[in-house]
């Protein structure tokens, strides 16, 4: 008996702890949207852990260069940046967005990788009247919002640029190959909408499991059983490393042209596959080597502060704070979620490392694509542009 | 004295939307969906005797099937509920009797091969919409004629309705010569079987229950977040549901709950606040749940085993 | 029929050289549990630490190549004493704990390799010589993966003879089948189960080490090996060489030949094989050998 009164008020004395945990700031029915005089807070959710980590460590970089450059200041105000971890699923996302939101009580968030929180969380943002100014998710069904902007672009636009360029270049049947997920079949859907109008010849259309495919090659003696001369591809990450290094191992690249939306030789992967890498053909809305002033103060700062070239993953993030600098600067004194949110719907032309680019009515850039080719440079590879494919957005 | 704790924690989670902010609140509806899930989960493993790493299988078929429902045929939860575990249950009746036919680590085996063909299947659906999961998901309407919930606190109350209405129900379910049957199989099938009892069947049927039951909180997990993705029912869902029995100590039901609390807790609360030591923060746990905690968190409560 | 052959050939070829991977990671795995009835979630992580090591030491020279495969055995036979070590005070508890107590050292370690080696899939260089490709049954094929099935090969044969032709494998395999017969003949059992649990890791580095360049070290790789073990094992039948092999070669022709003429099902493939091997013969392919 005496052991069962102990366990019960061990119990207790647990629950009461862990309310105690958990019990924050009260109001839990919702807050009206107040004017912040004084210091602001942004959350910036981005991935700390798991696979995606490396594309978190560039936006999070770049938001932070943005900031010293501005004297930890957006519009004139201090900023408190909230930083927390999305994690790799929607679920760690979606909490992670909601403890912003619902407990640190943010004036914005920026950030987010995956499509799939970035869909979890659409609905919590627009109810709740909260701006996200997102640095690279961009699902393609999410058109119709109002709070949720996107500095990067939308999930088929790398594969939409390169379409009628590689109907026209290519002389022969074009292999569409891509990891098997919804990003996947974004870009090949829209490579498709540009390269079949152009009069493109599709050899086959395959998709390659992910995250689960390290091994190439059954996909690649198919390829090359198709006679194709082009390919057309979306990795990223690791199997981006995985993908191009095979390509060229088992011969393929003495046979097919390889085209691919930009990630697949952007930033770290590209040191990792080195020259199995040369001659592939990406198109992508940036590339460290263009030449504005703005993109080589950007990459000169961004050099050294981390040792490193930025990505376009770090440019969008670069850009998300410009965004909300100039946003804040508009809104004034009367500075509400609300009102902050009016102000990036108003804002025209944005001066980028990318070019000039502006938002369209679905909150997503108009904005320059680019071609690019890995070349040797200064004893290692990296992509240089070679041509422009045009506006997209 | 058990009773008046109960009452007790009954009161507190009725009164804790008043107490805590809605992040906090909506943590602990996520905790009370784990939690039915990792009782699912308990039910196989700690009481039958069967290690299972598929749950999250049925977990997604309720959740999908509640997205389904709420955005074709109506957004009353009970309905959505029942039709999920309706799914979930058909689920389990058609691979159940292959799980069954093993035992130990094939049978662990073979409860992870379903979860993960239900996830890869999850990933491909034109009907689950892919990997980017599914979105437009109507607030939830607990009864016909009710407003839909949308405040963090009123979709607690509705969750915590159904899961002390499953709670109940599993309860009974231990404490019936079904029940009792079932620690047979756990302790000594053959024996059990020697004596005449149909263990296979039974077997069948606890691995149909425990479906019904993840399918149940799979449609509770999509009305509280109004979203539902393919890693909602991945390999880590099912992994995290069966250490947290383990931690919660095997056999014991609010003990399950308990542990699927912790696990959450750490994962994303703490992990939140050291951004990028979730995974750290866990192995940690399971590593000092293991030495500290042979029995779990439950096995506090009993009495030291003489002489072991 | 030929034309098939001609196209597939070089797939099946490939099958060789996954299989034999899997094995060199599986055998290790599937004599732990066969003799110490341990389940160790942690085995992804002891192929982790030889792959680290190839990507940290190995240079292009066959120097570095070598240092790699010594430190990375020599950590990774480190790594299964501690395992043995800290699972040693369960024994008596059954999987279920064991399972959490590997796995949490798994997370752990985990962690603390993204901290160190960083996030991102890391290149791995492999001696020049070893580095290009060749022309095979009319298709371009590295090197290097010939090589790797050569030495795997070898390594294979080395082990089964081991295991199923010498004493001391006769030992090995009378302790998996009933230790306290073994104990009471006088033999110390405890160092017969940490040699093995030794010499399982060990082989689970060098197959890191050498399976490198065909399987990067990244943040979730140790899963992908684990869960491949774990299917290796159980298709093949727990507890014995010759099931770990046939398993291991079966799953690398899933996984390579079997992508190639079913791809749209692609991942699907590697736990329909399983489930159906099960559901036929519930104890592993071993059982059709003729040794339970």
């Amino acid at each position: 008996m005496g052991a069962q009164i102990r366990s019960m008020r061990r119990i207790a004395a647990g629950a009461v702890a862990a309310t105690m945990l958990l019990a924050g700031c009260g109001g839990g029915l919702g807050s009206e949207a107040q004017t912040v005089e004084g210091p602001v807070k942004i959350g910036l959710l981005v991935p700390q852990s798991g696979v995606y980590k490396a594309l978190g460590d560039d936006m999070k970089n770049a938001w932070e260069l943005y900031l010293d450059q501005n004297d930890g200041q957006l519009g004139g105000r201090e900023v408190e940046t909230i930083l927390a971890d999305e994690g790799e699923e929607a679920s760690t996302g979606q909490a992670a967005a909601e403890r912003l939101v619902n407990r640190e009580n943010v004036l914005a968030v920026t950030g987010v990788v995956s499509s799939a929180t970035m869909n979890g969380v659409a609905d919590m943002f627009e109810s709740s009247q909260i701006p996200l100014v997102g640095s690279n998710a961009s699902p393609t069904t999410l058109t119709d919002v109002e709070y949720i902007w996107r500095t990067s672009y939308v999930n088929d636009e790398p594969g939409k640029a390169l379409g009628e360029y590689v109907a026209n270049e290519v002389d022969g049947s074009v292999y569409m190959l891509a990891a098997d997920y919804q990003a996947g079949i974004d870009e090949v859907e829209g490579f498709k909408e540009t390269f079949e109008p152009a009069g493109g010849d599709t050899a086959d259309e395959v998709y390659t499991p992910f995250p689960t495919t390290t091994n190439y090659q059954p996909f690649l003696a198919k390829m090359r059983q198709s006679g194709a001369k082009a390919a057309f591809t979306f990795y990223a990450g690791g199997a981006a490393v995985d993908f191009v290094k095979q390509f060229e191992a088992f011969g393929l690249d003495s046979q097919v042209d390889l085209y691919s939306a930009g990630f697949l030789t952007e930033g770290g992967v590209l040191e990792a596959q080195g020259a199995a890498a040369e001659g592939v053909l990406t198109s992508m809305n940036y590339n460290h080597d263009l030449d504005n002033e703005i993109n080589k103060e950007f990459v000169a700062a961004y050099e050294e502060a981390y040792g490193k070239k930025p990505t376009t993953f770090a440019m969008a993030s670069y850009d998300a704070a410009k965004v909300i600098d100039m946003a804040i600067e508009e809104a004034g004194d009367d500075l509400t979620s609300t009102t902050l949110n009016e102000a990036i719907a108003g804002l025209g032309d944005i001066d980028s490392p990318r070019g000039t680019w502006h938002f369209n009515d679905m909150g997503t850039p108009v904005q320059m694509w680019y071609l690019r080719e890995v070349q040797k440079v200064d004893g290692g590879y990296a992509n240089v542009v070679i041509d422009e494919l045009g506006t997209l957005g | 004295m058990r009773r008046l704790a109960g009452v007790g924690l009954l009161v507190l989670l009725l009164a804790l939307p008043w107490m805590i902010n809605p992040y906090a609140i909506s943590t602990v509806t996520r905790i009370l969906v784990i939690g039915l899930l990792a009782i699912s989960v308990n039910l196989l493993t700690g009481v039958t005797g069967l290690p299972t790493l598929g749950q999250s299988a049925y977990f997604g078929i309720g959740a999908y099937t509640g997205a389904i429902v709420s955005t074709t045929l109506t957004d009353v939860g009970p309905v959505q509920m029942l039709i999920a575990a309706v799914a979930a249950t058909v689920a389990a009746a058609v691979t159940g009797p292959v799980a069954m036919r093993a035992r130990g680590v094939s049978f662990l085996m073979i409860t992870l091969a379903i979860g993960e063909i239900a996830y890869v299947a999850a990933r491909r659906l034109d009907i689950t919409h892919g990997t980017d999961g599914y979105a437009g998901i109507p607030p939830v309407v607990p009864l016909p004629g009710l407003p839909a919930l949308r405040l963090e606190g009123l979709v607690y109350y509705y969750v915590l309705g159904g899961f002390l209405l499953v709670f109940a129900l599993v309860m009974l379910l231990l404490r019936s010569p079904f029940g009792l049957a079932l620690r047979g199989l756990r302790d000594n099938e053959s024996r059990l079987r020697a004596v005449g009892y149909p263990t296979s069947r039974f077997g069948v049927a606890i691995y149909c229950i425990a479906g019904g039951i993840a399918g149940v909180a799979g449609s509770l997990w999509t009305s509280a977040q109004q979203f539902v993705a393919p890693g909602d029912m991945g390999f880590s869902v099912a992994a995290l549901a069966l250490l947290a029995v383990v931690i919660g100590g095997l056999g014991s039901m609010w003990g399950s709950v308990v542990g699927a609390g912790l696990v959450v807790l750490t994962q994303d609360y703490i992990g939140g606040y050291l951004a990028g030591y979730g995974t750290l923060l866990l192995g940690i746990l399971f590593v000092l749940v293991v030495y500290l905690l042979p029995r779990g968190i439950a096995g506090l409560s009993l009495p030291k085993k003489v002489g072991a | 029929m030929l034309g098939w052959f001609d196209a597939n050939v070089v797939s099946m070829i490939d099958g060789v050289a996954y299989g034999l991977l899997l094995f060199t990671l599986a055998v290790g795995l599937s004599l732990i549990f066969g003799m110490m009835d341990v389940l160790n979630l942690a085995h992804g992580t002891l192929y982790l630490i030889g792959a680290y090591a190839a990507y940290a030491l190995s240079d292009g020279s066959w120097l570095g190549l070598l240092l790699a495969l010594v430190v990375g055995v020599l950590v990774g036979v480190a790594g299964g004493g501690v395992l043995a070590a800290l699972t040693q005070p369960l024994a008596q508890r059954g999987h279920l704990d064991q399972a959490l107590l590997t796995l949490g050292i798994a997370f752990i370690a985990s962690d603390i390799f993204s901290k160190i080696f960083g996030s991102e899939v890391l290149p791995i260089s492999v001696p020049s010589q070893v580095a290009g490709s060749v022309t095979v049954f009319g298709q371009v094929y590295p090197v290097y993966r010939l090589l790797f099935i050569a030495i795997a090969g070898g390594l294979a044969l080395m082990v089964y003879l081991l295991f199923e032709r010498s004493s001391l494998g006769a030992l090995v395999r009378a302790t998996v089948a009933d230790r306290d017969m073994v104990r009471a003949s006088g033999v110390d059992t405890r160092v017969v189960m940490f040699g093995v649990f030794a010499f399982g890791a060990a082989l689970a580095a060098l197959g890191g080490v050498l399976g490198a360049p065909i399987l990067a070290p990244g943040p979730s790789v140790d899963e992908t090996v684990l869960v491949l073990s774990l299917v290796v094992i159980v298709v093949g039948g727990l507890g014995s060489v010759t099931g770990a092999l046939l398993g291991a070669l079966l799953i690398g022709q899933v996984q390579t030949l079997g992508v190639a003429l079913m791809p749209v099902y692609a991942p699907f493939l590697i736990f329909g094989a399983m489930l159906l091997v099960l559901a036929w013969r519930p104890q592993g392919l071993v059982s059709l050998v003729g040794r339970s």
